[in-house]
């Protein structure tokens, strides 16, 4: 695991988990 | 800068580690996924005036429709361009015309014509998806032979994962620049306009092809080659020549349409088969939770097939398809609402493994040389279906509808002629045999095969 490695995999996983976690918020207010 | 794109300079030097490159092909596959978000703007847009001059949803509608057919269109006539120059000089294009695509957009909302923001985001900014789409490709699968289909499903998994950015981001920005007089699409469009550019950029400048031969350490290629893993090359013209092109091509274009109509629909359609018990905000939790199988699907299924074979995995999608469509409308007259909502998501992380497998399905069919161009012919299997989807739902749900039909049951025709269609799907996978040898490229050098 190089810097380089970290960094661009961080550049693409924090928008997407972002993303996700906005989604998953949407999801919830079908159990409610 | 031109030889900065060739593909010569792209070449990754000995040692590289080939983990660096998926997310190079992410950070284009998760831009250009803001296609499937592209209704956010639906809204504001028939707002932008305040008048009765304003734009209809129907108009607007136009955006996301011509945008898919450009990038059936641009993938297919450029994919032999985008193979041969390599993929960061179909990078750095498909960022160009994407990112242009929203500018140019902005500046047709600005001066209120319809046809200047079709031309940008429809056509312009079509033509960066198309690109940008099967840019990585052929790259992912030269630098995973041993892992093919989870590779390409990693990157194709960002198509699906670039909405669940995009929907959330762009409402935000529209919110923030949103004023008295203004809706904030001008400012939305040019901010994520450069956005986009420059994470396009990243994927752009960080992506590199290995050197030809190159193989992963300790990976020796299967002495006896799988049943329908070719180790031949097919050249993309010779391609289209073989009877198996058309039947992957139905394949897709089959298994797209049943996936598209629904999810086009998926917000009213779970409302009116459970109506009184789902409300609007659940049922957009509902297509929340259908984006999020969509994307799920594309790594999972992509990476199920290196291990069942990319026929199996296409037997299951419409076989289990063909099911789960016709349970659907027995879930609505039982009222389990769980249950249709399960049946969904499975079918939308089929819709999703799709997408993701056919490009190691087309390179065991025909090889690696020609992959990236191939698939990018294929992709009007996309295109065909984007259409096909939306109307087949729409238009069969209103005809019921005008006859009488009532609207909780007004899906279950609808279902059926998906179930059809899947069926058909089967059929057209069921034919796929091994590639005949007199369409093989003769002079394939080792070099070529990798």
């Amino acid at each position: 695991m190089t810097p380089k490695m970290i960094a661009l995999w961080l550049i693409v996983g924090i928008p997407l988990a972002f993303g996700i976690e906005q989604t998953l918020e949407k999801v919830a207010t079908l159990f409610y | 800068m031109s030889s900065f794109l060739d593909k010569s300079h792209t070449i990754a030097p000995p040692g590289y580690n080939r983990f660096l490159v998926p997310p190079a092909a992410l950070a284009v596959h998760l831009s250009i996924g803001q296609a499937y978000a592209i209704s956010t703007f639906n809204l504001p847009m028939t707002k932008l005036l305040g008048t009765t001059e304003d734009w209809s949803l129907l108009q607007i509608g136009l955006l996301f429709q011509v945008a898919i057919a450009f990038l059936g269109i641009s993938a297919a006539v450029f994919g032999r361009w985008v193979e041969e120059g390599g993929p960061r000089r179909a990078m750095f294009t498909a960022a160009l015309c994407f990112s242009s695509g929203f500018m140019v957009s902005a500046f047709g909302v600005w001066v209120h014509q319809l046809w200047i923001v079709v031309l940008g985001y429809g056509v312009l900014g079509g033509c960066g998806l198309g690109l940008g789409y099967i840019s990585p490709v052929s790259t992912l699968m030269k630098w995973f032979p041993d892992r093919p289909g989870m590779a390409t499903g990693m990157a194709i998994m960002g198509f699906g994962g670039g909405a669940l950015i995009a929907a959330p981001l762009s409402v935000a920005l529209m919110a923030y620049f949103k004023t008295a007089t203004s809706q904030g699409v001008i400012e939305t469009m040019l901010v994520m306009g450069a956005l986009y550019f420059v994470y396009m950029m990243i994927g752009a400048f960080t992506v590199k092809v290995p050197e030809p031969g190159w193989r992963p350490a300790g990976w020796v290629p299967p002495a006896v080659p799988k049943k329908l893993v070719t180790s031949a090359q097919v050249d993309v013209n010779e391609a289209m020549r073989a009877r198996q092109f058309y039947l992957l091509w139905g394949v897709l274009c089959l298994n797209v349409t049943a996936g598209i109509g629904v999810l086009s629909q998926a917000s009213p359609m779970i409302q009116e088969m459970f109506p009184g018990r789902v409300t609007a905000a659940a049922a957009g939790g509902f297509v929340g939770l259908l984006s999020l199988f969509n994307m799920v699907g594309r790594f999972f299924w992509a990476s199920t097939s290196d291990y069942i074979g990319r026929r199996n995995t296409y037997m299951i999608f419409f076989a289990l398809g063909v099911v789960l469509y016709l349970a659907v409308p027995t879930t609505g007259q039982i009222g389990s609402i769980p249950l249709f909502v399960l049946g969904f998501a499975i079918i939308l992380s089929m819709y999703g493994g799709g997408f993701a497998t056919i490009p190691a399905y087309l390179r065991d069919m025909f090889g690696t040389m020609h992959v990236g161009a191939i698939h990018g012919r294929l992709l009007t299997a996309w295109s065909v279906a984007g259409v096909a989807g939306p109307f087949l739902v729409n238009y069969i749900r209103q005809y019921q509808i005008d006859h009488g039909v009532a609207k909780a049951d007004a899906y279950t025709i609808t279902m059926y002629i998906m179930a059809a269609l899947l069926a058909v799907g089967f059929a057209c996978n069921y034919f796929v045999t091994a590639v005949n040898a007199r369409h093989h490229f003769r002079n394939a050098a080792p070099s070529a095969a990798e």
